[in-house]
């Protein structure tokens, strides 16, 4: 039963760390909270699951389906959202967190013009599929989005440490306009960064309706909510932070449901914040005193 | 009176509620501190008045002031741990506040219903119809229907709330304390400086603004006579944040217009009602890459005064 609460709770936190990747790179290079993440995720999700459930389509092909809606919504998203926004005097950090709000209002509409209010059956085939070891039930979905999202951090951390583009992004989030003076091309990095993190968004959305067996135009929310509550656990702009937190979120909520009352579920993230914030206000993985992060 | 029918007093009515809201975030802004948690305190303020009147029989004005108070005390307690944080940390953290608190108001079903909420509760019109009928009166004197009486009869109790809130924080901006306020907003470190007591002010600042929440919440629990945990979640915190965004957070008129504007937008485009909200997103991003001081600031203000007493602009 423990050994078993344990992997779901892994499973779950590696998706939440997924989705908390997405926001904590773009807080780490522009400084904002992009509130439409949750619904780019949530659109990477239905995508997922059209493909699937009208073509029959085996998941790779979800996968990219839903990381080429995602990226060109992330596209979309830096060209008209953000883009106009920045350097303009008098616009203050709220106006992007306004502007990405209106982007999540409008895609949580759109989504429910297209897919309902209801839920959708997200059906894998090997859903049924597990295998025992010792006293333990492992389900190979859960192998699955465990791999997946472990490969995805992995090459995520390489990226940004051992790549030329990488080290161009790490100083792009260091100081935008140095970074620019020694030559590297920001906007283009900005563009990079936030077509990345959607496309990380997509993936995590097809996991979820892997790992859940339904999505509905509600998930982008609380999972959302959720992604910006890991990022202030752990660090904001810390990729690392983002990381740990999302696994240790994923399995303190599996623990409590399990040992505890499943009614608190949705609000253990916020207890969590609102603890380190007064602890370690700067999160788990945070800089300490970072005044110019502020 | 065909004009004067219960659906467009509602309207107002709310346009007014949400003022209330819009100010009460304007309140904390002016100090700087962006709170994400006036959902939270309205939700206090809603639900302390809703279970006072319907469990305890208090009358409602009662109500509405210990529903406020309260949420102007949890106020204090909320805002002297974030007078550590700053910036998104604080409006994440004080969103987390808000999402605990429904957390809460869900699961002590005891006390609060749960996810079913409070119904039944006294409406002011009503009270007041009862009241007066009483008395021997009958809106029929006036030329109006009962419902068009008691939905009128809300509406001016809010009007009266709403004015008398703008002129004191009108006011407020320019006594000692708004001054207090606006130095702590441009510089915190100078304001302190300066001899200001920076701690104390940004304290009273938050829990003025949950207190405005909680008495919104108050005065929508009785206009509405139903409260549930799904009045005051996430949605309806953005949006009270938005109401000072888009209508502009320099000046009170801003909220306060931007209450009204995006109270009538949604109503007025029921006709299209499929795509209103999909507009009402397009709608921000357009207002923030146009006008991202939101549409009242200060030059706007100088602007209309200037061509109101004839000199050309």
């Amino acid at each position: 039963m423990f050994l078993e609460q344990m992997i779901n709770g892994i499973t779950l936190g590696s998706i939440y760390a997924i989705v908390a990747l997405g926001y904590t790179l773009v807080f780490g290079v522009l400084d904002i909270i992009n509130m439409a993440h949750g619904e780019i995720f949530m659109f990477g999700a239905f995508v997922g699951m059209l493909i699937v459930s009208k073509t029959g389509a085996p998941l790779p092909v979800a996968f990219l389906g839903a990381i080429a809606v995602t990226a060109a919504m992330g596209l979309l998203l830096e060209r008209f959202a953000l883009r106009p926004l920045r350097g303009r005097p008098g616009a203050s950090h709220l106006a992007s967190l306004i502007s990405t709000i209106g982007v999540s209002i409008l895609l949580e509409n759109v989504a429910h013009k297209i897919f309902g209010a209801g839920n959708h059956i997200f059906e894998t085939t090997f859903a049924d599929i597990g295998f025992r070891v010792g006293p333990v039930t492992i389900y190979l979905v859960q192998v699955v989005i465990l791999l997946i999202s472990l490969l995805l951090m992995a090459g995520l951390a390489l990226w940004l440490g051992r790549t030329r583009s990488g080290k161009a992004l790490r100083a792009t989030a260091e100081n935008l306009e140095t970074a620019g003076l020694l030559g590297v091309d920001t906007n283009r990095m900005i563009t990079a960064t936030v077509v990345i993190a959607s496309a990380m968004g997509g993936i995590a959305g097809v996991l979820v309706g892997m790992a859940f067996n339904y999505i509905n135009n509600q998930i982008g929310l609380s999972m959302g909510l959720k992604g910006l509550a890991i990022i202030i656990f752990g660090g904001m702009g810390s990729v690392y932070g983002a990381m740990a937190g999302g696994l240790i979120l994923g399995l303190s909520e599996t623990f409590v449901v399990a040992y505890g009352s499943s009614g608190y579920r949705d609000a253990i993230a916020f207890i969590a914040i609102i603890v380190i914030l007064l602890i370690k206000p700067q999160g788990l993985f945070g800089q300490a005193p970072a005044e110019a992060r502020r | 009176m065909e004009w004067l029918n219960p659906y467009h007093l509602q309207v107002a009515s709310f346009m007014l509620i949400n003022a209330i809201l819009g100010v009460s975030i304007y309140v904390t802004l002016s100090t700087g501190q962006l709170s994400l948690g006036n959902a939270g305190f309205m939700g206090i303020g809603a639900y302390t008045a809703a279970l006072l009147s319907t469990q305890h029989q208090v009358p409602i004005p009662v109500g509405i002031l210990a529903g406020s108070l309260l949420a102007g005390a949890a106020g204090i307690l909320v805002g002297i741990p974030a007078l550590r944080l700053s910036g998104v940390y604080l409006a994440i953290a004080t969103l987390g506040f808000g999402e605990v608190l429904r957390a809460v108001l869900i699961n002590w079903e005891s006390l609060t219903g749960g996810a079913v909420g409070v119904a039944a509760i006294p409406q002011m019109g009503r009270v007041i119809l009862a009241w007066a009928g009483d008395r021997g009166f009958s809106p029929e004197s006036l030329g109006l229907q009962s419902n068009q009486f008691i939905s009128l009869a809300v509406f001016l109790i809010l009007l009266l709330c709403t004015i008398l809130t703008v002129a004191f924080f009108l006011r407020l901006s320019r006594s000692r304390v708004g001054r207090a306020y606006a130095a702590i907003r441009l510089d915190e470190s100078a304001a302190s400086a300066a001899g200001i007591p920076v701690t104390y002010y940004k304290v009273l600042a938050f829990s003025q603004g949950a207190l405005l929440s909680g008495f919104a919440g108050a005065l929508f629990a009785h206009a509405t006579s139903f409260v549930s945990p799904g009045d005051f979640t996430y949605h309806r915190a953005v949006e009270i944040l938005v109401f000072a965004v888009f209508g502009g957070s320099e000046h009170i008129f801003g909220p306060v217009f931007g209450a009204a504007f995006l109270t009538v937008v949604p109503e007025a485009l029921r006709s299209i009602s499929d795509y209103r909200y999909i507009l009402y997103g397009l709608l921000l991003v357009l207002m923030m890459v146009f006008r991202p001081q939101g549409v009242i600031d200060p030059a706007l203000l100088r602007r209309v005064r200037r061509s109101g007493k004839g000199t050309p602009a």
